[in-house]
């Protein structure tokens, strides 16, 4: 069942390959306004790229979130999703997991070449995406209680960013964390160990809880 | 006596209406006596002066946002778990008092931050903390406020609460995290002044008179909310007669 | 009693500015409250004239109805 979800939603997701891309595209352009807006000075860049481009994938982040369980929940096919006899669980882990294929594993792949334009040190680049790989399970699990509680109501992507960027602030301070120690040439292992000890927190609870959301916004 | 006659909103409201006055009175005064202690009897700090006085409303303020969001948690989860509408309705009526105490305790943090820190503002791990406890009231709020159905309502903002009440938690641990590895050269002398017993009476009556305000404030508030749905039931049950 | 200094040492302005602040919101929140109930009394009341059955927390009955 999970396999066959997963299948779907990434069979579904290629045939909007733009929608992919947009994403990728917004994480670049956002990342590439600081410099624009602080001035080219590499010292300064290399300081701020740790939490530039973490908030860049935050952001980034929220705008995919929207179409989680929209399309479905709008063609009844959620609703059906809810009738079956696996539970829900599965599903909405399903779901995330090809979230996260989409939407995320993209910024991972892209954060290198955005981490040369403020000129980090290799070992840095690594750690960059090693943050971010672990980091951004989180961000779709999280995002998904957001997504489900907002399931059809106006004010969308703003309502959904209110309620989960304050939620994303831990992935947010040991992720960027984690590339300013190996900026400054300290170990980034706690941050990242503290940061995979949040994605796995967020593993156990968070589809739990967007399955109490997706039943409360269906019914 | 069947005492849970009282969780129907209806039974309730008469109840709730007599209980105001037993608690915003008691709160009136206590207000009165916590400033007297405060500014009459409390001495003046040797290392803040008279600037410190203000941890009177600060840390009451304080406190109360962090019980309050942990109340309304607790009420909501009751409510969604137990189908207790009352308990939802008190979930609602505390958001706002929480988000005014969590207001409070910043700007009132910023105030006392200029002349101790030279600051209004420090980042540090309690004051950044109470500003994301800001956020968390104010999504409950917008949530609850974009969702017209009071049911569903009522069981969304349930589980954005408790995730929210899960994370509190975190989010301190890990900004004290963040805060302690941004310190830098500088040693700030945080914290409050060395507690002199008449300081710690100020502060403690403060609170409990905080704490009968809120009680106050949100009975009549969850009295308006009970008004709002019958009205809406009445006239859902008029027009499909 | 011992009366305070006033000037709070010179930090008048962060030390009452507080104090005025927490009484602005107080005030603002029972205000506030207190016009949102009136408008709904009022309502009601319009509701009771143009219905006649309406089951009313204020009239006391306490018949569970489609709430």
């Amino acid at each position: 069942m999970l396999r066959w979800i997963v299948w779907r939603d990434l069979t579904l997701a290629w045939r909007r390959r733009a929608d992919m891309l947009s994403t990728v595209f917004f994480f670049v352009i956002v990342v590439s306004l600081f410099p624009l807006g602080i001035g080219p000075e590499t010292q300064l860049l290399r300081s701020i790229a740790p939490g530039v481009v973490w908030v860049a994938a935050l952001l980034a982040s929220m705008l995919s979130l929207g179409r989680l369980f929209a399309n479905d929940y709008q063609d009844g096919t959620l609703e059906q999703l809810l009738l079956t006899p696996q539970p829900l669980f599965m599903v909405v882990l399903g779901k995330v997991l090809a979230h996260w294929i989409v939407s995320e594993i993209p910024l991972v792949l892209i954060a290198p070449l955005v981490g040369l334009q403020f000129d980090l040190p290799r070992e840095t680049l690594a750690i960059l995406v090693l943050s971010l790989l672990v980091g951004t399970p989180v961000l779709s699990l999280i995002g998904s209680v957001g997504a489900a509680l907002t399931l059809g109501l106006r004010g969308g992507g703003v309502l959904i960013s209110i309620l989960v960027l304050p939620l994303y602030i831990p992935a947010l301070i040991f992720g960027a964390g984690a590339v300013e120690a190996s900026i400054m040439g300290t170990t980034p292992a706690p941050h990242l160990y503290l940061l995979g000890a949040f994605a796995i927190v967020s593993l156990i609870f968070s589809p739990w809880a967007t399955a109490a959301a997706l039943r409360i916004s269906v019914e | 006596m069947n005492i849970y006659k009282y969780a129907s909103p209806t039974m309730f409201y008469p109840l709730a209406g007599k209980m105001i006055p037993w608690f915003a009175i008691p709160a009136a005064i206590l207000f009165a006596a916590g400033m007297y202690v405060g500014f009459f009897i409390a001495p003046t700090d040797f290392q803040q002066g008279d600037a410190y006085r203000i941890i009177f409303i600060h840390v009451p303020a304080a406190w109360m946002a962090m019980f309050l969001y942990v109340l309304m948690a607790i009420y909501a989860g009751v409510g969604w778990a137990f189908n207790a509408r009352l308990a939802s309705m008190m979930a609602s009526a505390i958001a706002i008092t929480g988000t005014i105490f969590t207001l409070l305790s910043l700007v009132t943090g910023a105030l006392w931050g200029k002349p101790t820190w030279g600051t209004y503002w420090a980042w540090d791990a309690r004051m950044t903390s109470t500003l994301i406890l800001l956020f968390l009231y104010i999504g409950f709020i917008s949530l609850q406020s974009a969702i017209d159905d009071t049911r569903r309502a009522d069981r969304a903002g349930a589980v954005l609460a408790l995730v929210g009440v899960i994370n509190v938690p975190i989010i301190y641990f890990s900004v004290q995290w963040w805060n302690t590895l941004h310190q830098g050269a500088t040693i700030r002398i945080l914290g409050k002044p060395t507690i002199a017993p008449p300081m710690l009476a100020a502060m403690l009556i403060m609170l409990a008179a905080c704490w009968l305000y809120s009680m106050a404030v949100v009975l009549i508030r969850v009295r308006c909310i009970i008004l709002e749905r019958e009205q809406n039931a009445s006239r859902f049950a008029e027009v499909n007669a | 009693m011992n009366w305070p200094d006033l000037s709070m040492g010179g930090y008048g302005f962060y030390v009452w500015g507080s104090y005025i602040f927490a009484l602005i919101l107080f005030v603002w929140e029972i205000v506030s409250l207190k016009q949102r109930r009136r408008a709904l009394r009022q309502q009601q009341r319009e509701q009771q004239r143009s219905s006649s059955v309406s089951p009313s927390v204020l009239t006391g009955s306490a018949n569970e109805t489609t709430s």
